[in-house]
């Protein structure tokens, strides 16, 4: 799910940028709800200001930092880059550009470079649908001057053949994944990685290979959208009855005598077969 | 914060525009997140350094006197962070051990996840209670920290938790997270409901005020499914006092 927002001009020195505000809004911007909008500068080597709607919106913004979320009313915002400290936009490096916002989205706009390595701006939407209690929501999005990517995890590629600009999402269980980045159908060398990812409950994490292979800058950004988790489906927090408001104690308690019994032959059971590896 | 220059908060909203400073274009690669912090958005043209010259690598056009903006509302500062990976936020420490003195209950506490049936995980020692570590902590800002254990359970009988049935409101709750800070709350409430009424939602909101939520069974045991069918739920509101907080 993304836009292509333009193909970068490029021009020099100057470079990109990225969203963010929104001082002025027409008129027209207010409808329906709103979006949350989140800028990342992944351009290597430029600062840049960026020009919402004809208003300086983000100056001085760096490569590998990310602005927002920004609350915006829906509608279409025009998003202009220049070089730091410009007097105006009328000379955007790249852009102007129409962001389209619907309401209750939630997008990243990345400034990057394409996969030849000339500056560029991408609209992602960010998946925010609900998680499974206890999992956790992975996207990868490609926006680095390199070639076709897979991603390892545990020596399995979970995401493959991933070209710039595009993404690839899972759900997984939370937890730290160990990913690598590779080249598309290898296993090795390493071009990114291998790093530590978290995979947060009931968030998403977004991972971005950003930067240049040919100029030796790649890099791992992340960004995480909180809140998508969904509550366990219970607590079952009782097995025997023995503190049940009314229950006959009795039968209870000999069941209880009995289980206890079965556990305890279990557990010698066990004992005996280990000796008996030990043995061996 | 460190930084090198103003924070942006010195702008004067109402002021004419005017140019930045000059600045050439930074090329390094590399931010530190301190300096990314402080690269903080600046509104609009309202900016408090007096006109410069452009920096030497502005465009051409300029040179042109740019139609002076009208000042724009007030725009909220966007929040700017370093996206490198390690910079997410680290959770809170974990809860290690209750006690509630009223019912003579101390229990160390496991960081427990979602069964395979999709409830809460629960330790199968009825002497241990679990805390749902994918919801709050003591420390979180906001919402429910959720520990529940057995009220009773086939290799241990009777727990502890057995007896939060008949704590009485105001009761103290203490609560030790793993960095050794306790954690003090009083017992606003106590509920027992039948688990097909279990207001689950409340019990792990990870909004609103911090809260802790203790969680068991009660209620009449139906041996066919092997369940209680009730839940009973004891909330408390932190306290902050001498001897904690």
């Amino acid at each position: 799910m993304r836009a292509r927002l333009l193909t970068g001009t490029a021009a020099g020195a100057l470079a990109l940028g990225l969203v963010a505000s929104f001082a002025a809004l027409p008129a027209s911007a207010a409808t329906g709800g709103s979006a949350k909008l989140s800028v990342l500068h992944g351009v290597p080597d430029l600062t840049v200001d960026v020009w919402v709607n004809g208003e300086r919106t983000l100056d001085d913004f760096t490569p590998g930092t990310l602005a927002g979320p920004l609350d915006l009313p829906a509608g279409t915002y025009t998003v202009a880059i220049t070089a730091a400290d410009a007097a105006d936009a009328s000379s955007p490096a790249i852009g102007p550009v129409d962001l389209t916002l619907a309401g209750g989205g939630n997008y990243t706009a990345v400034a990057h470079l394409d996969a030849e390595g000339e500056p560029t701006a991408t609209l992602f939407t960010n998946d925010t649908k609900a998680t499974a209690a206890g999992q956790g929501r992975l996207t990868v999005r490609h926006v680095a001057a390199a070639p076709a990517v897979d991603v390892l995890a545990g020596g399995n590629a979970v995401v493959k053949n991933l070209t710039n600009p595009n993404e690839q999402t899972l759900d997984l269980p939370a937890g730290t994944v160990s990913a690598t980045v590779v080249a598309a159908g290898t296993t090795e060398p390493a071009v990114l990685g291998p790093a530590d990812v978290p995979v947060t409950e009931g968030a998403l994490t977004v991972v971005y290979a950003w930067g240049s292979l040919e100029a030796g800058n790649l890099a791992v950004a992340t960004q995480s959208v909180t809140g998508l988790h969904s509550d366990p489906a219970g607590v079952q927090a009782g097995q025997v009855g023995l503190a049940a408001d009314s229950s006959p104690v009795l039968p209870v308690a000999l069941t209880m005598l009995v289980a206890a019994g079965l556990t305890g032959l279990a557990v010698a059971g066990r004992q005996v077969a280990q000796r008996a590896t030990a043995r061996r | 914060m460190p930084g090198d220059r103003p924070a942006p908060a010195g702008r004067q909203p109402g002021a004419p525009a005017a140019r930045r400073r000059a600045r050439p274009l930074r090329a390094a690669a590399l931010v530190a997140p301190a300096t990314a912090l402080m690269a903080l958005l600046a509104l609009s043209a309202c900016g408090p350094a007096p006109a410069d010259p452009p920096p030497p690598t502005s465009s051409p056009t300029a040179t042109a006197a740019p139609t002076t903006p009208p000042p724009g509302p007030t725009v909220p500062d966007v929040p700017v962070v370093d996206a490198g990976l390690g910079s997410l936020p680290v959770p809170a420490p974990a809860p290690v051990r209750i006690v509630v003195p009223d019912l003579g209950l101390d229990m160390p506490i496991d960081a427990v996840g979602v069964a395979d049936d999709g409830s809460m995980e629960i330790p199968q020692d009825a002497g241990r209670a679990g805390w749902y570590r994918y919801g709050p902590a003591p420390a979180t800002p906001e919402g429910a920290t959720v520990v529940a254990a057995h009220v009773d359970s086939w290799t241990t009988g009777i727990g502890p938790f057995s007896r939060l049935r008949d704590v009485s409101p105001g009761a103290r709750v203490e609560v030790t997270t793993s960095d050794g800070v306790v954690h003090v709350y009083a017992v606003r409430d106590v509920a027992q409901v039948p688990k097909s009424d279990a207001p689950v939602e409340q019990w792990f909101d990870r909004t609103g005020a911090p809260r802790i939520v203790l969680v068991t069974c009660g209620g009449a045991f139906d041996r066919e499914v092997g369940h209680y069918a009730d839940n009973v739920a004891v909330t408390a509101d932190p306290v902050t006092d001498a001897a904690g907080g």
